[in-house]
């Protein structure tokens, strides 16, 4: 069976992670170990080792192949990031379309029909000292399906972090910014300002609510506090 | 040239009046460097309280407001007192003329003048201190929040700017003019030392990036007070008008910041190897490749802030460049160390501890380049961790291996060693435990500026490592302070306690005066300032 991905773009990001922490451990270790071995070996030692080499100031083949190399690989990963940003920035076709305004502090969420109308919005109000949110608070969308988050900002700049997705992108007043994501778990998920925005930005916050398509249609349809009551209610029935 | 005021005493014996009205460069040097000091503990005390409060979720000491007051003053003056005015205006002025042979830099009352507006910007710090001045929009001050009535008083930041941009840009005017001019006969381009190509390097950026700071920062006065528009989307200004001509200078100030630190290490490590800098050309080409690269590479902190994907594409190459100049001098320092004589005194424990630190910086630093990484990092306290393993530790452990290893120079006093190598231990400890872990914290996506996180216990954990850490820091730098004033009685130093080749260390330990007399000094036809004759007395 495939291997299901947990949440896009978050699965390439992670990859890149690993591509960038392998080089960088790969080029620690070429550089940090040879050093602590020089520092050991090569020690003052009176009447014995007084003074350094004094011959060797430079080697131009060495120092040519250490200007090249690092450069080889550096363009390297900057490439292979452009592949992964390329996808990170292209929401797929099928994609579901969301907009998302940021302000002082919370964030204000609408779901358009086909027409691009609005016909839901969600309010995820700042809790100065805890980070609980209403059930009609809770951002809502469909497992498995692509989401386009179209952002932009009442007020001061602020930033749409998706934390599942790994993807981050500000929100500005006076310009349209987007991004998207998908998440293939059902579940609860945080969504964080990552801009600095003043007295409330640590409790900036969202709670992102994945549920599959039934259920998200239904919630869309219907009235959000309605379907938790009942949903309350079959519980205690239960 | 007639001095404002004579300066025949060393300067240790003269009065507060001539403290005052001094125009000798040495002088200049160790006011910047005291007054940088004294800010860098309060802003690392400043450090603690943001480390403290972020032990447990939840607020324990401090308000969100106080926060942000705290976190604003701490990177405002660490960045522009402690990484920049505690080297280039403290070392710099103090070693810019040693090192060439001149008797002083080329415009000795603008360079009173520098210090003096530095000093007006300072006093304009301590006002902040009173509670109803409390700055709190960060030290980066993005519009539009900076102009709504929450950030604290804007004006007093943008007058803090001003003042401090004037003085650094008659630094800078000086110093350039100081290299250009006044070199003693003897002293050329290829054999200058290592940290004065470094501090010229700096100072170029410092004129050419300057300026647009103060622009930025004046524009959002006329915003916020005069009604202009510049940043104001509503009536057809942007915000990131504001961001582009701020990263114009402030990523270049990175560098700023940073260089001064190379030219310490190669100062040092040659000194402490008892050999040649390995690949002196090299590094030579590395200051100015780092310094041209240095204004093309802005955007990559803009990232996510909306701007056209085909810019941050292009900066993501530009900015990744970067490393190939910095990973030369690296390698090139342990080329430096290959074949040498070591002896690990305090200033090369200093330094050393700091290149190692930096190559995590550095290492740490690509995933920022990668703008794929990046959307997913931005603004978390991964990239704060980051920024720390070049700032906090590769510039402080720099700028302290600099006191230990110039401290005979200005004082006529030997460092205390053991308790430098103690306070050495200790910082390195410390500093690694908070800065390793910020950035794995980071990394599980935990925002930057947060007074107050989710109870999500890998964090909590995280965090209370981190504080651990923080406090062993702390310990250590008091360690260090009171090694500093401790030595002050301490053993008598000779002229060239490290037996080094370089010109400042051929006058009397402290420096006299008039530094080299009335004649310039007699410089060798093959001077060279890393050439070490004889074994080392120490």
């Amino acid at each position: 069976m495939e291997q299901q991905v947990f949440a896009l773009p978050a699965a390439w990001w992670f990859d890149a992670v690993k591509v960038w922490l392998t080089v960088a451990v790969v080029i620690y270790a070429v550089t940090a170990i040879p050093g602590i071995l020089f520092i050991m070996k090569y020690r003052y030692k009176p009447g014995e080792r007084e003074i350094g080499d004094h011959e060797r100031e430079g080697h131009w083949g060495l120092e040519a192949a250490w200007t090249i190399i690092p450069t080889i690989i550096v363009l390297f990963l900057a490439t292979y990031s452009f592949t992964v940003f390329k996808l990170q920035r292209t929401p797929p076709k099928d994609a579901m379309t969301i907009k998302v305004y940021g302000f002082m502090w919370g964030f204000q969420t609408d779901y358009l029909d086909e027409n691009g109308k609005v016909i839901k919005t969600v309010y995820s109000f700042y809790k100065p000292d805890n980070y609980n949110a209403a059930e009609n608070e809770k951002i809502v969308v469909p497992a498995g399906k692509p989401v386009k988050a179209l952002l932009t900002s009442k007020d001061v700049i602020h930033s749409f972090y998706v934390m599942p997705a790994r993807i981050t992108e500000d929100m500005v007043p006076g310009r349209i910014t987007h991004l998207w994501f998908q998440i293939n778990k059902p579940g609860e998920y945080w969504i964080f300002c990552r801009e600095f925005c003043g007295t409330g930005h640590s409790h900036m916050f969202a709670k992102l609510k994945v549920v599959p398509q039934e259920e998200f249609t239904a919630w869309l349809r219907g009235d959000s506090n309605g379907l938790a009551r009942k949903k309350a209610e079959t519980k205690e029935s239960l | 040239m007639r001095e404002a005021i004579p300066a025949e005493k060393p300067y240790f014996l003269a009065s507060l009046r001539e403290w005052i009205f001094t125009t000798d460069h040495k002088k200049i040097g160790i006011m910047y460097f005291v007054t940088s000091y004294i800010f860098f503990l309060v802003a690392g005390l400043f450090g603690l309280v943001i480390r403290a409060e972020q032990t447990q979720p939840g607020f324990q000491f401090v308000s969100p407001e106080f926060y942000n007051y705290l976190l604003t003053g701490h990177g405002a003056v660490m960045l522009l007192w402690w990484a920049i005015a505690a080297h280039i205006g403290g070392f710099g002025n103090f070693l810019l003329p040693l090192m060439i042979g001149a008797r002083d830099v080329a415009f000795p009352r603008l360079n009173a003048f520098s210090f003096w507006s530095f000093f007006g910007a300072s006093l304009l710090v301590l006002l902040t201190l009173i509670p109803g001045n409390h700055i709190k929009m960060m030290w980066t001050g993005y519009p539009p929040y900076s102009a709504t009535g929450d950030a604290g008083p804007t004006a007093l930041y943008v007058f803090i700017i001003h003042l401090i941009g004037i003085s650094s840009i008659a630094g800078a005017v000086n110093f350039i003019t100081t290299y250009i001019k006044m070199r003693a006969p003897g002293i050329g381009f290829w054999n200058t030392n290592m940290f004065v190509h470094c501090l010229i390097g700096a100072n170029v950026i410092q004129l050419i990036g300057v300026p647009s700071l103060a622009g930025a920062v004046t524009m959002l006065l006329l915003d916020k007070y005069l009604g202009t528009n510049f940043y104001n989307p509503a009536k057809g200004g942007d915000p990131l008008l504001y961001q582009n001509v701020f990263w114009f200078y402030s990523h270049p100030v990175v560098y700023v910041q940073v260089l001064p630190i190379f030219g310490f290490f190669s100062e040092i490590l040659p000194t402490f190897a008892r050999r040649p800098l390995f690949g002196y050309t090299s590094m030579v080409f590395a200051v100015w490749g780092i310094v041209f690269l240095s204004f093309e590479v802005w955007i990559h902190h803009m990232f996510v802030s909306g701007v056209p994907d085909w810019a941050r594409v292009i900066m993501s190459y530009t900015t990744i460049l970067i490393a190939v100049p910095t990973g030369v001098k690296i390698f090139n320092w342990l080329g430096t160390l290959h074949g040498g004589a070591i002896i690990l005194r305090t200033p090369m424990l200093y330094a050393l501890g700091g290149i190692f630190m930096f190559l995590i910086g550095g290492l740490t630093g690509i995933p920022n380049a990668m703008v794929a990484i990046d959307l997913g990092i931005s603004d978390s306290l991964f990239i704060v961790g980051h920024f720390h393993y070049v700032l906090a530790m590769a510039v402080t452990l720099g700028i302290l291996a600099a006191i230990t290893f110039w401290y005979p120079k200005a004082t006529g006093r030997m460092f205390p060693e053991g308790l430098g190598k103690l306070s050495f231990w200790l910082i390195f400890a410390g500093a690694n435990l908070l800065f390793f872990f910020q950035m794995v914290v980071g990394m599980l996506g935990n925002p930057r500026r947060y007074p107050d996180y989710p109870a999500i216990p890998e964090w909590i954990m995280l965090h209370q490592i981190q504080t651990v850490g923080g406090v062993i820091l702390g310990i250590g730098v008091l360690v260090f302070t009171i090694a500093m004033i401790k030595g002050l009685k301490g053993e008598k130093a000779p002229a060239n306690p490290w037996q080094s080749p370089s010109l400042e260390w051929r006058i009397d330990s402290p420096a006299p005066a008039n530094n080299f007399g009335d004649k310039p000094p007699k410089v060798e036809p093959d001077y060279h300032p890393y050439k070490y004759g004889a074994p080392p007395a120490f």
